[in-house]
């Protein structure tokens, strides 16, 4: 792990409908490290993330601290495309790695590109399926997959493990320890997963709409379980 | 733009279509069709990938409250392009901004903004036929190749070109945020800009195609080929290119529909479409056995 924050949030303050969601919120995300926010439903979590990523408004400062291009790849905890938009696996895969239109067609240097991420997911020889026949557990992989590859600078991940068979969720702890150990990505990600959690997590934050604890993944854990 | 009349000429000749395919207002309406058909067939996966089917039709009505201001501004009744711009793109970016800064379901402030421009465009319209006869402004309404001029074509050439060139240039960006603003404002993408961006693409087109398929059929074409072309393709090539084949070959069907039993072309290109459509709902059930 390198030295230093690569995410700042200095009294972050999140309102919707003049109901506070994330109240005076402070966190720092140590660079090239799996920093995971836990609590319960409505506890501000989602919503904190979508701070860092800059689609909600809010009261405070956020800060991001980049060594490289300063890439960001960001897992949606739904993804609520229209599922008869006919579009393939190969296609949506190919959107951010070829500046070449995907409706003209998906260049050589991309198909290698997505049969190798396919073939990383478990989904090799699946190019050519729509999108939106894929199962709730597929088309997670298929986010995922888009996110991590360019390893990008920061990961943020809404629930990653929502809708996988346990299999599934080994191979995501697999791919967010090797991008953090290999290329030092800083990963914040929200999530409901105890056993996950305690396999991934270097730091933990507990939500519950202000911010009740930062440890390690055992010590927050059973504090919430006592609590 | 007299060879490309000539090339149709001689195509019908060779076809052997009768006399009245041969003519010189239909050469520039077949001209206009295979020059609009790559330019809104092409937008119109995306705007509907976009879920903006709705808003063009609010555009098609702005566009009769647009013509009306041009010529209580004192400009010329078949000469209103600019006037029917300015008041489709104020009420495409103020729909916008609004639709960014409430919570409200998209298709609940189009129809906010469809119901205000109908009503000022009928308000508008009394008012203004005291100036002039309101059968004047069928062809913008209805559309007819009767009053398209080398002016038009030119317009369309260009226009569509240019925004044909945006349009590929962003294009996976414009899928990416439509898919997913979230993943498209990670990976950098100006979603905002794309937005906006998008709506003054749609409206430019939307207005140059005004006297081809008048205001208000002037949807149907943004919409109905890509909507046809969903039940047939199987990927986002074949959506974009269904789409443009669809809307070529309907706009083409209308305007011989049109030129043989005199009826308007716009409802002629727009019927035309519609059995595409419904012809296309088997096929696609057949595809997908």
């Amino acid at each position: 792990m390198s030295g230093g924050n690569a995410i700042e949030l200095t009294r972050v303050t999140v309102r919707r409908d003049r109901r506070v969601v994330v109240d005076d919120a402070s966190l720092a995300i140590a660079a090239g490290s799996i920093h995971v926010l836990i609590g319960p439903n409505g506890a501000g979590k989602s919503t904190l993330l979508s701070t860092v990523l800059g689609e909600t408004a809010f009261e405070g400062d956020v800060r991001m601290h980049f060594r490289g291009a300063g890439t960001v790849a960001y897992v949606p905890q739904s993804f609520v495309a229209d599922r008869t938009l006919p579009i393939t696996i190969a296609e949506f895969l190919s959107l951010s790695r070829q500046r070449w239109p995907v409706c003209f067609g998906i260049t050589r240097a991309s198909k290698r590109r997505v049969a190798a991420l396919l073939e990383q997911l478990g989904m090799t020889g699946m190019e050519r399926r729509r999108m939106g026949e894929l199962s709730g557990g597929e088309l997670r992989r298929v986010l995922i997959g888009n996110a991590i590859e360019p390893a990008p600078e920061v990961l943020l991940c809404d629930e990653p493990a929502t809708g996988l068979d346990p299999a599934a969720v080994e191979q995501l702890d697999r791919l967010l320890c090797e991008l953090r150990d290999t290329h030092g990505t800083t990963v914040l990600m929200v999530s409901h997963d105890r056993a996950q959690v305690r396999r991934v997590a270097d730091q933990v934050t507990l939500m519950q709409v202000r911010i009740r604890q930062t440890g390690t993944a055992d010590a927050v854990l059973d504090q919430a379980e006592l609590a | 733009m007299s060879w490309l009349y000539d090339w149709w000429i001689s195509l019908a000749q060779a076809l052997g279509l009768p006399e009245a395919f041969q003519y010189p207002f239909v050469a520039r309406g077949v001209v206009a069709i295979l020059m609009l058909a790559p330019l809104l067939g092409g937008l119109s996966h995306l705007v509907v990938a976009r879920r903006l089917a709705f808003f063009s039709t609010t555009l098609g009505q702005a566009a009769l409250t647009g013509l009306v201001i041009g010529v209580a501004t004192g400009q010329a009744l078949d000469d209103t392009y600019t006037a029917i711009l300015a008041f489709c793109l104020l009420v495409g970016v103020v729909m916008v901004y609004v639709r960014r800064q409430t919570t409200l379901p998209p298709d609940t402030v189009i129809g906010v903004f469809m119901a205000f421009t109908l009503g000022l465009g009928i308000c508008l319209l009394v008012a203004a036929t005291r100036r002039f006869n309101i059968h004047q402004i069928e062809a913008v309404m209805f559309g007819s190749v009767l009053t398209i001029t080398d002016h038009d074509l030119v317009l369309v050439m260009v226009l569509g070109a240019a925004l044909g060139i945006v349009v590929a240039f962003a294009y996976n960006m414009l899928l990416t945020d439509s898919l997913s603003p979230s993943v498209a404002r990670a990976r950098g993408a100006p979603t905002t800009a794309i937005d906006y961006g998008f709506v003054v693409i749609v409206t430019i087109a939307i207005t140059v195609s005004l006297k081809i398929i008048g205001a208000l059929l002037v949807e149907a074409m943004i919409v109905v080929p890509a909507a046809a072309a969903r039940n047939l393709a199987h990927s986002t090539r074949s959506y974009l290119v269904w789409s443009i084949v669809l809307a070529a070959v309907a706009g083409l069907a209308g305007l011989f529909i049109s030129t043989a039993w005199r009826v308007p072309t716009g409802g002629a290109i727009v019927l035309a479409l519609s059995v595409c459509f419904f012809i296309s709902l088997p096929i696609g059930r057949w595809l997908r056995r």
